[in-house]
């Protein structure tokens, strides 16, 4: 029994790719007001009731977000008022509120990920496909800030031996384009020697191994088949357009035949998966408290 | 894991990747997928790519300081980003094409699409920035000797890297805007988008011009005292 952020790294991108998937491709506001509300309570799960600022901060967006449209886009029928000889509909402001609800949700669930994936985690994964391309992939991250350091450092010993000043413009961009090329020409070095002293460790000849190890335990596995299979529902549901939602020129649904509840309820246990996992766990540690 | 040993298998790979199978996914998705489903073409793209990639580096010793020079050029192409208004991804991808081959620009221009929009923004787009950045570095390592040799055809090459870079995106922005290819939404869409495509003209030209020759020498000192 372990908490949802310590499954399997691939088991829980995959879950987190199929609600943020599903959320990106579809307009239908259902599926939109669960993924949102899912979203929150999953972070809220994660985090508590810290992270007040980020909470401000996506709802100030939804704001921007449901009302942009409104004003920007004029189509839709039913006008509910005239403002600078433009009409402000009820089609444009519902469209508005939907695709708020749409990013914001994607957003937080966005959010959720980057807090449980952690870089071991995502090498983890992009080694499982590929060793090289997640070697190159983490070495480029790790080059960008080490390049900041490494040439503030250059500049610093430049300005030190006195070969160029801030105040002459002409003198600055030439003591900057030097410093590029110091820099260049080090970070090249420098990866050569990065690499000659991987091989010699023998990197290359095995495997890929983590500092940590992720194993696939039956849970993971019982998860992934729940997710993938959920998902496929879902998915079929959205691709045949089961789900159909319209809004212009005026809002017109059918309700959803067998195949669009299918997915409705698919997509509403795909979101409480993970829910449901930490509940197990809460309730196992509460008990297990009590016995002792 | 994804080392292709055979070598016919991994040249018809090499070949037919980014010529044939990408360009058809990417048409085709367009097509077929209604307007927001381009992040599937995207992550089959993505993959292909590593595909190409799997392909071109094959198991030798000197496998892995190519590797981390692609990822020093990925890395500052990346920082170039930031800088405003001129970028010089495009620039760096050709010269690292010229000096090390079709391949590595490729890649160079794709996995600098994929890692920089971790910070500006992944989407959909993405896919389509992969491309062609990847093709400008593809056809530049395929053109390196004429490039080489002459300085005005490689400026001549940046400049029209940069308008079929943007002609190329607005394809993209038709197709998300409209699910459906036009004309005249497609006209419209150059005509607005002239700033930017005169902007990355001018950014390759000018980066090209200024860091072509010291990015040389430096490739090819490094080439030639490290047998990469």
């Amino acid at each position: 029994m372990r908490s949802f952020s310590e499954y399997n790294p691939i088991a829980v991108t995959l879950w987190f790719f199929s609600v943020t998937g599903i959320a990106m491709f579809c307009n239908y506001p259902l599926l939109m007001a669960m993924s949102l509300a899912g979203a929150v309570a999953f972070f809220l799960m994660g985090n508590g009731l810290s992270h007040g600022r980020e909470h401000i901060f996506f709802w100030i967006l939804f704001a921007v977000l449901a009302l942009a449209n409104p004003l920007i886009s004029h189509n839709g029928k039913t006008v509910l008022f005239v403002m600078n000889h433009n009409p402000v509909t009820l089609e444009a402001a519902l469209y508005g509120v939907n695709s708020a609800a749409m990013m914001v949700g994607v957003l937080y669930w966005l959010r959720s990920f980057t807090q449980i994936m952690t870089s071991e985690k995502l090498l983890y994964i992009t080694g499982a496909l590929s060793p090289k391309l997640s070697l190159v992939l983490s070495m480029a991250m790790r080059f960008v800030p080490m390049f900041g350091r490494q040439s503030a450092r250059v500049s610093d010993a430049q300005k030190a031996m006195g070969l160029f000043s801030d105040d002459n413009i002409i003198d600055d961009i030439k003591g900057k384009s030097r410093v590029f090329s110091v820099m260049v020409t080090w970070a090249l070095e420098n990866g050569i020697i990065t690499a000659d002293s991987m091989e010699a460790r023998g990197f290359g000849t095995h495997r890929r191994t983590q500092l940590r190890r992720f194993r696939f335990r039956a849970a993971d596995t019982a998860f992934l088949i729940a997710s993938l299979v959920l998902f496929g529902i879902t998915a079929a549901a959205v691709g045949t357009d089961s789900l159909s939602f319209s809004f212009y020129p005026s809002i017109s649904f059918e309700a959803p035949d067998a195949l669009g509840t299918a997915g409705l309820i698919a997509y509403g246990l795909l979101i409480l998966l993970p829910f449901a996992a930490e509940t197990a766990v809460n309730l196992r540690w509460k008990y297990l408290r009590s016995a002792v | 894991m994804l080392l292709i040993r055979n070598k016919n298998l991994r040249n018809t790979v090499r070949f037919t990747v980014p010529f044939v199978i990408i360009p058809a996914l990417t048409i085709l998705g367009a097509l077929v997928f209604d307007g927001k489903k381009h992040i599937i073409i995207s992550l089959a793209v993505a993959l292909l790519a590593l595909l190409l990639f799997a392909a071109g580096f094959e198991k030798k010793s000197t496998g892995t300081r190519r590797m981390v020079i692609v990822a020093v050029m990925t890395a500052l192409c990346f920082a170039g980003r930031f800088i405003p208004f001129l970028k010089p991804v495009a620039a760096l991808t050709i010269i690292t094409a010229l000096y090390l081959g079709g391949e590595a620009g490729f890649l160079v221009g794709a996995l600098s699409a994929v890692l920089s929009n971790f910070y500006f923004g992944q989407g959909p787009w993405t896919a389509f920035q992969m491309l062609a950045w990847g093709l400008i570095g593809l056809f530049a390592g395929m053109l390196s000797k004429p490039l080489l040799k002459s300085r005005v055809l490689l400026l001549v090459y940046g400049a029209a890297a940069g308008l079929g870079y943007s002609f190329f995106m607005d394809i993209w922005t038709v197709l998300w805007y409209n699910e459906g290819f036009s004309v005249k939404l497609y006209a419209a869409a150059l005509v607005s988008a002239i700033p930017y495509t005169v902007s990355y003209a001018v950014s390759n030209v000018l980066f090209l011009f200024l860091l072509a020759k010291p990015f040389g020498e430096k490739l090819s000192r490094i080439k030639t005292k490290y047998g990469v």
